[in-house]
Parts: structure tokens; C-alpha cells; sequence
């Protein structure tokens, strides 16, 4: 328990003002048990800073996109009119009359066409077509397997890389924890040899 | 001094613009920040490729958040704020509730002390032993006043606790610390 008039750890994490701080120094050059907790807490302080700061992997770089939320009235103009039940039955109806017409227009009788030269010809014709859609069908379907296997391949890699860098991360510091034991263990087989050979020395000597 | 208070002008500026819209203000921001919150989240939950991960988190939540910060001053607080809800996720994720103390630690820690005096690096590792020792929130408290140099009233804001807790935390911290690494530095300074 300290007799200073400040709490000595504020002291030592700042948080007192100047004439606090010089009340605190003026009490600890007169009470060594202050002055002695006061040095034990600098130490300690001065053990935490000699951790260093790490430098990041990579850098974070990630609004490089336009990704900020709508503007104001941007965000006002859209609820209200997503919001507005009358509206959206008006625009709803609006899309049901577009939609009957355009069927209408499509499916009206269109004139009839010129007739083919021969039935045999009709049938390379239709033939062909037939061959040219179902190529471009497999093509297409093709190209979606094949996308959606490098989306899964990366996906994968993404995995596996991680997992590796955390095994990595994870050997890295069993290799630090075992080489600090190894070191401290060869400090102390080397201070008990010296030891014993400074006593063997001592023996000789007496001798 | 000037240069702090320079820059402080210069995040509040940069701040108002990234509340506008401005994306090249805000990423100017995070390259101001982006290596405290990190270090912030490594100490806490102690992994590199989830502090990174968290920190990218962080900085897009704050990204798109910003407009809901009324006052520019209280930025940091705010941010370490964020910083700390999502490290606290991943931690009550991650680990069961009766493992927050690293084990691997005390065997570390018992492993360094017996020579006269400590080179630098056995020094950190020293320290980092130890503060592994200590609960996720002892260890925080210990992280936002001695590395990131915040107030106890900011501390307070940041964990969403009384000042008097922030202190007990930090005190009982310390207490611990001070029995394992006050030897260790006075051996080193010899």
C-alpha cells in the first residue's frame, strides 16, 4: 500500500497533471517504499515497450471502389416510392397492359411463307439449324461448368492457403519456443561447468 | 508535439471528407490507422492472419459507419471501439469460455528467467509470455493504455464499462506484470 498522495500508477501511465506528477516525485525522494514501487512500476513499463509494433502482412486497401452507401436524397426518392403501395400497384398494372400487348403483337398470323423448292432441301435447312443451336447450346453449358469449377478451384486454393499459413505460423513459434528452451538449457549446463571447474580450480588451489 | 497536433487536424479533416463520400480521404485514413488497429487486434487474439482479416473488418464497418460519427474528435475511441466488439466475437467464437489464459505461456515464461541478463529479444519474449498470461481483458487494458496511449476515459468508452473497471483491470494487470517483468528489465538495464 503506497502513503504517496497520488496513486503512483497514475503517475506512471500519465494521468495525472504536472503539479499531481511533481507532488508525486517530491513524495518519492523522501519515502524510499514509493520511490522503490516507482521504480519497480518504471521497469515494468519500460519491460512492456520492448515489445515492438508489427509491421502489417499487406496493406488494406479495399475502398478502392465506389462502395459508399446512396446519397441522402437519393436514399429518400427510393423509400418513398418503394413505400407508396398505389404507385407500385399503378407501375405493376403499367407492366401487365406492356406485357398483354406485346403478346398480342407477337403471337398476331404472320404472312405465309414462300415454300421450300424441295422437301429435301427443307430438311438440310432445318438440319443445320438444329446442328448450329445444339453446338452453341453445349458451348454455352460448357463454358458455365467450367466457370463455376475455377470459382470452386479458387475457392479451394483460397483454403488451402490459409490453413497452410496458419500450420506455417503455428511451426514458426514452436520453433522459437524450442530453440529459447534449448538456449536457456545450454546457458545453464555452461554456468554449472564453470562451476565446477571454478571450484575443481579452487580445490587445486587449496591444495 | 506540433506534428501530433498537425496530424490530429489532418485525420479531422480527412474525416469530414470521408463522411462526404470522398474514398481517396478515407483511404488516406486507413493507411494513418490501419497499423494501430492491427496491432491492437494481434495482441488480442494473438493469430496474424485473423488480426488482419479483423482489421480489414473493422476499417470497411467504420467505412460505412462514418456518417453516424456526430463527433469527429471521438474517432479513435470510436474506432477501437469497433475494433474491439469484432475481436471479441471472433475470440467467444474461437474459444471455449474456460480457455483464456495460454497454457504454453507459463512454460515459456518458466523457461526464460535463470541468466544474469536478457538480450532485447529474450526481453519480448519475456513480455509477450507474460502477457499471454493474463485474461483477454486484463490484456486489453494493458494494450490500450501502454501501447495505444489511451485515456482512462476513452478506455472506459472503447470496453463500454466505468472508468473503475478500466482501472481494476489494468491495475490487477500490472500487479501480475510488474512481479515477472520488473526483474527482467532491471537485469537487462545492468
Amino acid at each position: 500500500m503506497s502513503c504517496s498522495p497520488f496513486d503512483l500508477r497514475d503517475s506512471v501511465f500519465g494521468e495525472l497533471d504536472a503539479g499531481q506528477t511533481r507532488a508525486v516525485e517530491t513524495h518519492a525522494r523522501a519515502c524510499s517504499a514509493c520511490a522503490a514501487e516507482l521504480a519497480r512500476l518504471r521497469l515494468t513499463e519500460t519491460a512492456l515497450f520492448s515489445l515492438r509494433e508489427e509491421e502489417l502482412p499487406r496493406r488494406i486497401a479495399f475502398v478502392s471502389d465506389k462502395i459508399m452507401p446512396p446519397r441522402i436524397w437519393e436514399a429518400r426518392w427510393w423509400s418513398a416510392w418503394w413505400n407508396s403501395a398505389p404507385r407500385l400497384g399503378f407501375a405493376a398494372a403499367a407492366m401487365l397492359s406492356t406485357a398483354i400487348l406485346l403478346h398480342g403483337y407477337l403471337s398476331r398470323p404472320l404472312a405465309p411463307a414462300p415454300a421450300p423448292a424441295t422437301p429435301a432441301a427443307a430438311a438440310l435447312i432445318d438440319q443445320a439449324q438444329l446442328d448450329a443451336r445444339v453446338a452453341a447450346a453445349v458451348a454455352r453449358a460448357v463454358a458455365a461448368v467450367e466457370t463455376a469449377q475455377e470459382i470452386r478451384l479458387a475457392k479451394t486454393v483460397r483454403q488451402v492457403e490459409k490453413r497452410y499459413a496458419a500450420l506455417r505460423e503455428e511451426d514458426l513459434m514452436n520453433l522459437e519456443a524450442s530453440y529459447n528452451l534449448a538456449n536457456q538449457k545450454m546457458k545453464a549446463r555452461y554456468a554449472s561447468a564453470m562451476r565446477q571447474a571454478a571450484g575443481a580450480f579452487a580445490d587445486g588451489g587449496v591444495q | 508535439m506540433f506534428r501530433l497536433i498537425f496530424r490530429e487536424a489532418e485525420d479531422r479533416d480527412l474525416i469530414r471528407q470521408a463522411q462526404q463520400g470522398n474514398v481517396d480521404a478515407y483511404n488516406l485514413l486507413v493507411s494513418r490507422w490501419e497499423k494501430r488497429v492491427y496491432n491492437y487486434l494481434l495482441r488480442l487474439v494473438r493469430h496474424r492472419e485473423d488480426a488482419l482479416d479483423l482489421a480489414q473488418e473493422v476499417l470497411l464497418k467504420a467505412y460505412q459507419n462514418l456518417r453516424k460519427l456526430e463527433d469527429i474528435e471521438r474517432f479513435p475511441s470510436w474506432l477501437f471501439r469497433i475494433a474491439h466488439n469484432e475481436a471479441f466475437s471472433l475470440l467467444r467464437r474461437k474459444r471455449p469460455e474456460n480457455d483464456d489464459i495460454d497454457p504454453a505461456a507459463s512454460e515459456i515464461a518458466a523457461a526464460l528467467p535463470p541468466g544474469p541478463s536478457m538480450l532485447p529479444m529474450e526481453t519480448a519474449l519475456a513480455v509477450d509470455a507474460a502477457l499471454r498470461r493474463l485474461t483477454p481483458d486484463q490484456r486489453e487494458a494493458v494494450v490500450l493504455k501502454v501501447y495505444q496511449g489511451f485515456k482512462f476515459e476513452e478506455m472506459a468508452e472503447i470496453l463500454a464499462c466505468p472508468v473503475s473497471t478500466v482501472k481494476s483491470r489494468l491495475y490487477t494487470a500490472l500487479d501480475l506484470l510488474k512481479e515477472t517483468l520488473a526483474p527482467i528489465s532491471h537485469r537487462s538495464a545492468l
